[in-house]
């Protein structure tokens, strides 16, 4: 999604940018004539319905939607200064997994990095509240827990790691 | 109580000679230059951050986390204080204010500023200008519970000067305009007669002063509990209120600061193009708009937090998009009609204020984007989030506060700009986008924010983004420079 959200951003700011540009060239040209309140108008309902529109395709489908109860597994995850106690070493592929985080201490973010170091999803951990967020794994392989949230001065060397396999054995 | 007479034709918005010298211009000229110093240092803080996460220079994680409490806590105290300098100065054409209630306004956000330096650099401080409860109190050993409180007595300080500061402007608009809710232009919405209708100035004032209040005082609601939760440890309050109370005030503070900065935009881009900037329906819309908006927008800072009701986050991302009309549609759209066809000068002054509109709302997009539920998940706390706000700031707030600086130090009229003043803008303005490009591509690339050491194959967009700063703060020291020597020519001219 990331590549999609940085190109779409740079192509309305370049759009944007080039709208302002070509005011400041026309400063020198004719005035705005009477049509400008119109054209205002139509921009204002313009981005009013771009926004219903939006607004709607983005959240029919609720983005924090946790798997029903009994399907996939459960992890629970815990942040503390600095570490991240998760208590399995490996989720299973194609199955739901829901993380149950919390926190010993202070806030911290969990963010689930793929093996290129690409951000899948995060939720935060805070003291007292257990954030749920599920998620499928569809790739096999070793995923990084990065904290997202600052939380003092070792936040940096909050790092953990889970693998992602096809079966879990059954002592898990 | 009189009004003054609001400027009716070009030739009188042209600001009588006088006024640069006025009973409030030395404590904001002051202000402005307290302002750019500590906006060029700040700055300075920021490259030697983004130098160690590019491993081009090494320092301890505890400096670096000092250094970025530093910088965020006086880059916010800094927008804000130049912006109520801005707004108080051109209020002042408005309404009569007290000089003494805007020295015990500065003189309450220096004592502010001692406290949060010695929290910081005396007493190792470093828990981000957010301060997230229970954060302060639980250092892992990096600073004692002193050294904490000194940095919430500090904010403390800063509050009750605003407090003071907005309850100055608040009764002064007030018994001026027979209600705040005049000032807003209430009236004008329900009648469309716009005949007697407030300035831009005094309805952005009535507005700032209703929400950044009413932030303050939660957000000292939330500093005072921090505050004993220091020294009685049991006594505890619910985390995510905190948080809720936390963002809530960062966002409408630091959105307070640009909404006070832009009355710079409509007080002086009038003696440039020759029309002024009216007050119309949609203007008094918009403004009243901006002050709900300012407040219901906060959640979208918690888009993470899960156990938030449903309801609170769909507002958040809601509002986050439609906060971007009254800015694009009215401000900037505006601001494009008034210059057009205007023949308006290009001067130090007009360039940055002209810029600075141009800048906040192209900030607003990846951060309306942001916004989003599904897309947040994925950018939340990466870089994305300061590429944003470093534009609308950057280019923004900060373009906003120099160029009032150059108008400040400015002669009657407006004069072709020099090979110092191109120099300047152009440093500043190739800096800034290069730096804020460099941030939303690294939060496109995850590479998480506040990280005090950084893996090896983030350091080319850490180095970029280095030499990027490099030149804003090249471009920040030549404004600075060219405002002192302004200020000294004029005391020599005096």
């Amino acid at each position: 999604m990331q590549p999609i959200v940085l190109g779409v951003s740079l192509v309305l700011m370049g759009a944007a940018a080039v709208l302002f540009w070509r005011a400041v060239r026309a400063v020198d040209g004719p005035p705005a004539g009477d049509g400008a309140n119109r054209r205002r108008t139509q921009l204002i309902w313009t981005m009013t319905l771009v926004g219903v529109l939006v607004s709607v395709a983005s959240l029919r489908e609720w983005p924090h939607a946790i798997a029903s109860e009994g399907e996939g597994v459960i992890v629970n995850v815990s942040g503390g200064q600095w570490y991240w106690d998760i208590d399995v070493e490996q989720v299973p592929l194609g199955t739901p997994v829901t993380f149950l985080v919390s926190s010993e201490d202070v806030n911290h973010g969990m963010g689930i990095y793929d093996e290129n170091m690409r951000l899948l999803f995060q939720t935060q951990s805070m003291p007292g509240y257990v954030n749920k967020v599920s998620y499928t794994f569809e790739e096999p392989g070793y995923y990084q827990v990065l904290c997202m949230e600052f939380c003092g001065v070792a936040h940096h060397d909050m790092i953990s790691e889970f693998e992602v396999v096809e079966q879990v054995p059954a002592t898990e | 109580m009189s009004i003054q007479a609001e400027p009716q034709s070009p030739s009188d918005v042209i600001r009588p000679l006088e006024e640069a010298h006025g009973p409030q211009s030395g404590a904001v000229k002051f202000t402005m230059l307290l302002g750019g110093v500590v906006f060029a240092l700040m700055m300075v803080f920021g490259l030697i951050m983004r130098a160690a996460q590019g491993a081009w220079i090494e320092i301890e994680p505890e400096i670096f986390y000092q250094l970025l409490t530093a910088h965020g806590a006086g880059m916010v105290g800094t927008a804000a204080v130049s912006g109520a300098a801005i707004m108080w100065y051109f209020l002042g054409r408005h309404v009569p204010l007290s000089q003494g209630i805007y020295w015990a306004f500065l003189g309450l956000f220096l004592l502010g500023v001692v406290l949060i330096l010695g929290a910081i650099f005396l007493g190792g401080y470093g828990a981000a200008w957010t301060f997230l409860f229970p954060l302060p109190a639980i250092s892992g050993g990096a600073w004692d519970v002193g050294a904490a409180a000194a940095f919430i007595l500090g904010y403390v300080s800063i509050g009750v000067g605003f407090l003071l500061y907005y309850l100055e402007v608040g009764r002064r608009v007030s018994a001026a305009y027979g209600g705040l809710a005049r000032a807003l232009g209430w009236r004008i919405i329900m009648t469309g007669d716009v005949t007697g209708a407030p300035p831009p100035t005094v309805v952005a004032a009535a507005a700032v002063t209703i929400f950044n209040s009413i932030g303050i005082v939660l957000g000292a609601a939330v500093l005072v509990v921090s505050l004993v939760n220091l020294f009685v440890p049991e006594f505890e309050v619910d985390a995510l209120l905190a948080k809720n109370l936390i963002y809530f005030f960062g966002h409408v503070f630091i959105n307070a600061s640009i909404y006070m900065a832009v009355c710079a935009v409509y007080e002086i881009i009038p003696e440039y193009t020759g029309t002024k900037w009216k007050t119309t329906r949609v203007f008094a819309i918009a403004w009243n708009a901006v002050l709900l908006f300012v407040m219901a927008v906060y959640w979208h800072h918690l888009l993470q937090d899960v156990v938030m009701p449903p309801w609170m986050l769909v507002v958040g991302q809601l509002v986050s998009y439609f906060s971007g009309i009254p800015l694009l549609a009215v401000t900037a759209f505006s601001l494009c009609i008034y210059i057009r066809g205007s023949g308006m000068k290009w001067d130090l002054a007009s360039s940055l204020l002209v810029l600075s509109v141009f800048g906040w709302s192209l900030g607003s997009i990846p951060a309306t984007i942001d916004g989003m539920i599904m897309v947040n998940k994925v950018m939340h706390n990466t870089q994305w989030v300061p590429g944003h706000f470093h534009m609308y700031l950057l280019l923004g707030e900060v373009a906003m506060a120099f160029g009032f600086m150059a108008w400040l130090v400015r002669g009657r009229e407006p004069t072709e700009m020099g090979v110092f003043d191109l120099a300047a803008l152009w440093a500043y303005v190739a800096g800034a986008v290069g730096f804020v490009l460099v941030f939303l591509i690294s939060g496109a690339a995850s590479i998480p924010r506040r990280w005090a050491v950084h893996l090896e194959e983030w350091w080319l967009q850490d180095r970029i983004g280095t030499v990027f700063g490099g030149l804003v703060i090249l471009g920040t020291l030549l404004f600075v420079i060219r405002y002192v020597t302004g200020l000294l020519r004029a005391a020599e001219d005096a």
